[in-house]
């Protein structure tokens, strides 16, 4: 820190040489983020204020905070803290400003955090956070915004084009956001609760983020866009008023706390107030006093913080009523604080009273309150009153009157090494009380001329000024606050009586969690976490999209006509007219008998042949043969697993629910039967034609479809038994190790539990089926057939010998790891694939040509067939895997003797 | 005809719809089938009602029926196929887990 | 090899899953080193793909040397190249953090996981229809086989809400796919945007039926309102580094929104502004819906599932207004939150590691062993994930405002960025309160399982995390860039589509019946 001072004023004679040092790097500049920096007055004057009083603050801390503590945390904390800081006060992009500006609020979350084993320490610095951080939010907007009103996120940039800026209709939304930025960070009202709290974090922090950091980053940010936003009427009303308020209402609240911190916590609300209320009277002669008034109380308030640090270290309390007559134990600390305190109240001779002689003078002269309107000068002359008072207080109740007998240490000086902090800031105190221009003149001077657009009125830092109205009310202000001192004990009955509860963290924290209570309700009511429920959404969605997307395109062609096409409708023969109503009563039936299965079930294949039966009538020879095949082994699939399922399916919905279920139901069958009629009665044009004339030249197979399945589009057909085979590996995964208790069964001897007749009749049919299959496989290229229906007919025909032979007798005679089955398929297709690129072609390009073997004659042997063999293992290893894992599941009650440990299966 | 097609189409949406909104997990595996059948169905009837022969690149033959959409179709059942088993078998495990076979597996609500 | 640069991301994880199968009975420890290996591979691979793309042409791999639109190709551009090597990059903690035991809690764990990895990158590289249905089955078989690894009650439930949500989902795809064959004949993405224009007034009412179905089953897929609340329930469910490697699924969904769109639906005027007026409200509302989620949380891994619902929201403003600016932003945006998102549901499996009972639900629990380093991995993750500065997360926010600024609703989608972001911020800022601050159980409720402490895979993988998130903030420029120029040359469509299918007028089409 000490090295980042130095640095800043190796360039400080530049800036005072009136230049702004510029320094960039580029970071993200197409979306306006650089990392540009600028070093002007205002910069460097805080810059001085934030390094300065951060040295200080970490010689205190060091003397301060116990050495057990987690020392690296605070450290590590606070740099990061006084970092940000530096970035928001030399950021040149207004962009890197908030970044550093969200930096701060974060950092100070871990600080005020610090003591975490503190429930109160955790939920203010949640509160900070929330405060703090939603206001960098809302300042990001602005941000966002006056880069898009100025062109520029540069502050140079918008800086030039600030009348452009005031008179965009956006300004008011840019000003808001701004101010709401600005008005949180220093904690003005209404946003004020969150700073009194952050004084759960350890003094040094306290110190420091509430005189020269964190919470004067609010007023920098108005100080620094003072020359782009300031001058109009919206900001005179807003921030004038806004900052009236706070200063009357932190100062009053002020004089209220018993709690030492507290006091100064609310005093620097106050203060905070006071400088925003400046900065809002569009005056040059104010923005002077703002900036200066900002440098005078980051000084006294520092040392004041201190000073309450080490009365808390030094005597165990904080409270002001259980303390008293400490200038006799400490009077050098007493001494340091009661010139702090002298300042804070305004008393000449200290710097205090010179920016707030500044502020009275300004009050008077402004032009919006002529001699009739005295608004003005009595709020500052109230806000100057209950100054004096908490300042006297603070003074009376803690080095004066009796020493209570009940303070929990005896009280004595500190260390010399922690109080050299308070003495060089009450030095600084009185060194600018009576030697202001030559202190801190100059700086001021280059500071203001960063914050005023124009010229810079001359600047008469004196003590005296004579005999006029400025001076009269900070005598009244005086004499009215002495009185209110000595009447205070009559406010704290009212205090007491009128307890206003409603910042406490307590009330964060209560807030947050009423926030999360509604939350869980609205969820609890908008996501039921049931299927059904996200079901009956996801096709009601997909109903309204579709019928939405069809009525605002449909329009042009008239809603009806857009669903019939020009195509002659058919004649209905007889047989397709049967199997119609075959359909509808299987389709119909299975839902009707859905909750006897086994019916169901045959309601389902009877359904499921016809669709076959239709695929054959329209020549789709390969679908029928295939859709006939997997539905003979689904259903021995669903047949299997049906005997685990409970013997009375779950509870019948409400009817209610039903009607509801059928309505929707109906829609989604309405939509598809129009979407089909529309498709079959229009003409379309296609691309196969290109596959038709490619199949037999390029693809070596005269039927098509299984041209396209392996050659042409083969890429799918990988992925379609990548995905059977994951199915199977999916279910291995899941059974493995599952048992599940089936219906009970009459025990039988095991020669009875597989009819002979059908075992000694299957053993034989085995090698003619898979016989079968190979032709099957074999012809496929040229003929319905191929490699997955092959698979399914050897699969079924190995199925077969389980139900005849029972599992473990197919199983002892495979002997066949189905997962690596699996493993091989998948590589025989992949490996064809790859074969291709040796000869240079893509993946899967296809090569074929013609062997002679002696049965078949003629044959055309494709590369395309290896991919099919790949295909036919994979089925098998699939249906023979779920196979054996469904019947494996009773394995273990009725083979194997209770308690057997389940066979390894890979 | 193509009303026919049609309607059967409409006909095995809607009741596999209606089975997928069943509360017990056998109903949603059938109605899932049931809806596979339509959209195999519909995929496969993309080609048209009136085309003539099977799609087999034979010299002679001529108004063949669209492959693509055969083609297509025969991947459609074989992922169908093992989606349906893979859900039969969660299906199965939910129940193991939970002793029921409600789809929601015993959550209460 | 350079030749078959555009396939190898998919061939890579599909050979490596062969050999894990037939290897099924080797010890974990060899399936780890294999699995560890095609990881290197493939990141190697999806990075040279980066390199490749970035010159600005579209590659064409014709799978069986088939030309498109009649066989399926392969189309690498800067956005496949980027989604690819998004996806390798997050495999690589997925897979570490994985082998801190999770890999054992079932069967064929990486068997799975390069499925997965096949399943999305062949999904980001096809540039076919009805192959990228395919796909969609494959990475979502191997997300069912993923979520259910590790057993139990939940893990099942979950499982058959999340199976019987996508079969549908794939129904309607598949009827999307049959419509848009039986209207247009081709399956080929380039070719249904220049079959789009050919839509004769007519037929318009129809096809945009089609088109919307189809943007539907994307919107499932990308989580969005009213079909978006499975999200949570999955990702809470799964173990966590398999939520970890989830948080790409709903980013396919978006993918192929801006796929679709740009190809297809901007192709003709006609559905050029479909669905436009509904996105924008829905991405909305799912923004709301991930904020109040988030509020309402229970657990750290639910928190992250509703910040996942937050980005996908956040990324469909700019599907809905699609164009050079909203995509790029939404790019960037797309790679840092995916990073994000999944570094925080990783270092939740470190509290569900070391916690014991608490697990990572938000209550007082035991100390952790690696306190400081989970705070700071927290904070780091934390600071991303709410968007503030001056991490990557902050960055994705200013570049979609500045996107949406020329938006319909621009104050309205501001209001929801930054009031999402304010909330992440509290709920994370909870979050850490109780996890990291709260006192500890006392003595005697501390039932960890020791068995699972020593994670260094895990501790591992978030350090790989941390690396990329600070390297997406720092060389946020160049990242930017790519994405801009990968925007626009998505919007470049005619390139695209002379790259892919050559000259549309020479494509052999005929008339049926």
């Amino acid at each position: 820190m000490a090295a980042g001072l130095a640095s800043a004023l190796v360039l400080a004679p530049e800036v005072f040489a009136g230049t702004t040092v510029l320094w960039r790097v580029a970071w993200l500049p197409e979306w306006g983020l650089d990392f540009a920096l600028r070093l002007d007055g205002l910069g460097l004057l805080f810059t001085i204020l934030i390094l300065g009083i951060g040295v200080l603050i970490v010689l205190y801390a060091a003397y301060y905070l116990p050495k057990t503590d987690d020392l690296h945390r605070f450290y590590i904390s606070l740099l990061g803290f006084a970092g940000g800081m530096l970035g928001i006060v030399l950021a040149e992009n207004i962009v890197l400003m908030v970044v550093f500006w969200e930096v701060t609020s974060l950092t100070s979350f871990l600080l005020i955090a610090y003591k975490y084993q503190e429930v109160e320490a955790r939920i203010s610095a949640r509160m900070a956070l929330a405060v703090t951080g939603g206001g960098g939010l809302a300042l990001l907007a602005g941000v966002l915004l006056l880069g898009s009103v100025a062109g520029s996120f540069d502050f140079s940039v918008i800086e030039a084009r600030a009348g452009d800026v005031r008179a965009d209709p956006l300004y008011p939304v840019i000003l808001i956001l701004f101010l709401l930025g600005a008005f949180t960070k220093s904690a003005q009202f209404p946003f004020h609760f969150w700073l009194p709290h952050a004084m759960a974090a350890p003094t040094p922090v306290s110190a420091y983020l509430h005189s020269a950091t964190m919470v004067k980053a609010g007023v920098f940010l108005l100080a620094r866009m003072y020359p782009v936003l300031a001058g109009t009427d919206l900001w005179f009303v807003i921030v004038s008023t806004v900052g009236a308020i706070t200063f009357v209402y932190g100062a009053y609240v002020a004089l209220l706390k018993h709690d030492l911190k507290g006091l100064l916590a609310y005093s620097t609300v106050s203060h905070l107030g006071l400088i925003t209320l400046l900065f809002g009277l569009n005056t040059p002669l104010a923005a002077v006093a703002a900036v200066f008034h900002i440098v005078n109380h980051a000084i006294f308030k520092a040392s004041l913080f201190m000073a309450a640090g080490i009365i808390d270290h030094e005597t165990g309390t904080r409270d002001m009523r259980r303390m008293g007559g400490l200038f006799y134990s400490m009077p050098r600390t007493a001494v340091l604080a009661i010139l702090a305190a002298g300042s804070m109240a305004g008393v000449p001779l200290l710097n205090g009273f010179l920016s707030k002689e500044m502020f009275f003078t300004a009050a008077v002269a402004h032009p919006g309150f002529d001699g009739a309107n005295l608004i003005l000068p009595v709020v500052a002359t109230i806000g100057g009153m209950f100054a004096v008072a908490y300042s006297v207080r603070f003074v009376w109740d803690v080095f004066f009157g009796q020493p209570p007998q009940d303070m929990p240490k005896t009280p004595h000086e500190p260390p010399g090494w922690m109080r050299l902090p308070v003495e060089i800031l009450v030095a600084l105190v009185l060194f600018v009380g009576f030697l202001p221009q030559f202190s801190v003149g100059p700086l001021l001077t280059v500071a203001a001329e960063a914050v005023l657009p124009g010229a810079v009125p001359e600047i008469k830092l004196a003590i005296w000024h004579g005999f006029n109205l400025p001076l009269a009310m900070t005598v009244v202000a005086f004499g009215l606050g002495v009185f209110q001192f000595t009447r205070r004990h009559k406010l704290y009955a009212l205090q007491e009586r009128y307890t206003w509860r409603l910042t406490s963290p307590v009330a964060f924290e209560r807030f947050y969690r009423g926030a999360t209570r509604v939350s869980t309700s609205v969820m609890a009511l908008v996501d039921s976490r049931s299927l059904q429920r996200n079901l009956v959404l996801f096709f009601s969605f997909v109903l309204v999209l579709g019928v939405w997307a069809w009525w605002t395109t449909g329009r042009a062609a008239g809603w009806v006509s857009t669903l019939t096409g020009p195509l002659p409708v058919g004649e209905v023969d007889l047989a397709s007219a049967f199997a119609f109503a075959v359909l509808l009563f299987g389709a119909v039936s299975t839902v009707v008998y859905r909750r006897n299965r086994v019916m169901a079930v045959i309601f389902m294949s009877v359904t499921g042949a016809v669709v076959s039966l239709a695929f054959l009538r329209f020549h789709a020879p390969d679908l029928a043969l295939t859709q006939l095949s997997v539905e003979v082994v689904t259903i021995v699939l669903l047949l299997m697993c049906l005997r685990y399922l409970p013997e009375t399916p779950v509870a019948q919905s409400t009817g209610s629910r039903r009607l509801r279920d059928g309505v929707l139901a109906t829609a989604a069958g309405v939509g598809v039967s129009a979407m089909a009629y529309a498709m079959l009665t229009r003409p379309y044009e296609t691309i196969a034609g290109y596959h038709m004339a490619n199949a037999k030249p390029g693809g070596g197979g005269t039927n098509v479809v299984n041209v396209i399945l392996v050659d042409f589009r083969g890429y799918d057909t990988l992925g379609e038994i990548v995905v059977l085979a994951m199915a199977a590996l999916g279910l291995h995964a899941l059974l493995s190790g599952t048992r599940m208790q089936g219906p009970p069964t009459v025990a039988l001897a095991k020669a009875d539990r597989y009819p002979i007749m059908l075992a000694e009749l299957m053993r034989p049919l085995l090698p003619l089926s898979l016989a079968v299959a190979v032709y099957i496989f074999l012809r496929g290229h040229n003929l319905p057939g191929g490699g997955f229906i092959a698979g399914l007919v050897a699969a079924v025909a190995l199925m077969l010998q389980y139900v005849a032979g029972g599992v473990d007798f197919a199983s002892e005679r495979l002997r066949l790891n189905y997962v690596r089955l699996l493993g091989v398929g998948l590589g025989i297709a992949t490996l064809t694939g790859v074969a291709s690129f040796w000869f240079g072609a893509s993946f899967l390009t296809s090569t074929h040509g013609y062997v002679y073997p002696p049965v078949i004659d003629k044959f055309e042997l494709a590369s395309a067939m290896a991919f099919d063999l790949g295909v036919f293992l994979v089925v098998i290893g699939t249906v023979l895997l779920a196979m054996t894992e469904i019947a494996a599941l009773r394995r273990g009650e009725t083979t194997a003797p209770a308690g057997a440990p389940a066979k390894d299966r890979g | 005809m193509e009303v026919l097609v049609s309607v059967a189409l409409g006909v095995l949406t809607a009741t596999g719809v209606y089975l997928i909104l069943r509360p017990t997990t056998f109903s949603v595996v059938l109605g899932l089938t049931l809806l596979s059948y339509a959209v195999n169905a519909l995929i496969f009837f993309g080609s048209r009602l009136n085309a003539g022969a099977p799609p087999l690149s034979v010299a002679g033959l001529s108004n063949q029926t669209d492959p693509l959409p055969q083609a297509l179709v025969l991947t459609a059942i074989v992922i169908g196929f093992g989606m349906t088993a893979y859900l039969l078998v969660v299906a199965l495990k939910a129940k193991a887990e939970s002793g029921t076979d409600h789809v929601d597996a015993g959550e209460t609500r | 090899m350079m030749a078959h640069l555009p396939f190898l991301p998919v061939l890579i994880p599909l050979v490596t899953a062969v050999v894990l199968l037939i290897a099924t009975k080797a010890d974990i420890a060899v399936k780890r080193s294999i699995s560890a290996l095609s990881l290197g591979l493939l990141v190697t691979a999806a990075a040279g793909q980066v390199l490749v793309s970035d010159d600005g042409i579209v590659r064409v791999y014709r799978l069986g040397d088939w030309p498109a639109p009649y066989g399926i190709v392969l189309v690498l551009d800067r956005l496949a190249a980027l989604m690819v090597v998004l996806t390798s990059v997050l495999a690589m903690p997925v897979f570490l953090a994985a082998t801190s035991g999770t890999d054992e809690r079932g069967l064929h764990f990486h068997a799975f996981l390069q499925f997965q990895l096949m399943g999305l990158n062949g999904a980001f590289l096809t540039g076919d229809l009805f192959n990228l249905f395919v796909f969609f089955e494959i990475l979502l078989l191997a997300s069912y086989g993923l979520l259910v690894h590790g057993g139990g009650l939940q893990r099942a439930r979950a499982g058959i809400a999340y199976v019987v949500l996508n079969l549908s989902g794939s129904a309607l795809f598949l009827i999307a796919l049959g419509l848009l064959y039986g209207f247009l004949g081709t399956l080929n993405m380039a070719d249904f945007g220049v079959a789009l224009q050919a839509v004769k007034p007519e037929d318009q009412g129809v096809v945009a039926v089609m088109c919307a179905l189809l943007v539907t089953v994307f919107l499932l897929k990308a989580a969005v309102l009213p079909i978006g609340f499975w999200l949570p329930h999955v990702y809470t469910a799964a173990t966590l580094p398999v939520a970890a490697l989830f948080v790409i699924m709903t980013k396919v969904g978006i993918y192929a929104l801006l796929r679709v769109v740009t190809i297809g639906l901007l192709a003709a005027p006609f559905t050029a502004g479909l669905l436009q007026p509904w996105l924008t409200w829905l991405a909305l509302g799912t923004i709301v819906l991930g904020a109040t989620g988030m509020l309402a949380s229970t657990s750290l891994g639910a928190v992250v599932a509703n910040l996942v619902l937050v980005s996908g929201g956040t990324l469909l403003l700019a599907v809905a207004e699609p164009g050079a600016g909203s995509i790029a932003a939404a790019l960037y945006y797309l790679v840092q939150t995916t990073l994000v998102t999944a570094a925080l549901l990783l270092l939740a499996d470190v509290l569900r590691r070391q916690r014991g009972e608490a697990e990572d639900r938000l209550v007082a629990g035991p100390r952790l062993q690696s306190t400081t380093v989970a705070g700071l991995f927290f904070l780091f993750f934390g600071v991303a994930a709410c968007g503030a500065p001056p991490l990557s997360g902050f960055i994705g926010k200013i570049m979609v405002m500045q996107a949406m600024e020329g938006s319909a609703h621009p104050a309205l989608i501001w209001t929801a960025l930054i009031v999402s972001g304010f909330v992440a911020a509290l709920v994370l800022a909870r979050a850490a309160s109780v996890v990291f601050w709260e006192p500890g159980a006392p003595d005697g409720t501390d039932k960890r399982d020791v068995s699972l402490v020593p994670a260094s895979g895990l501790m591992l993988a978030l350090g790989l995390l941390t690396a990329s998130i600070i390297a997406v903030s720092v060389w946020a420029a160049p990242v930017a860039s790519y994405a801009r120029a990968a925007a626009e040359q998505m919007l470049a469509r005619d390139a695209y589509v002379s790259a892919v299918i050559g000259d549309p007028a020479a494509v052999q089409r005929e008339r049926r019946p």
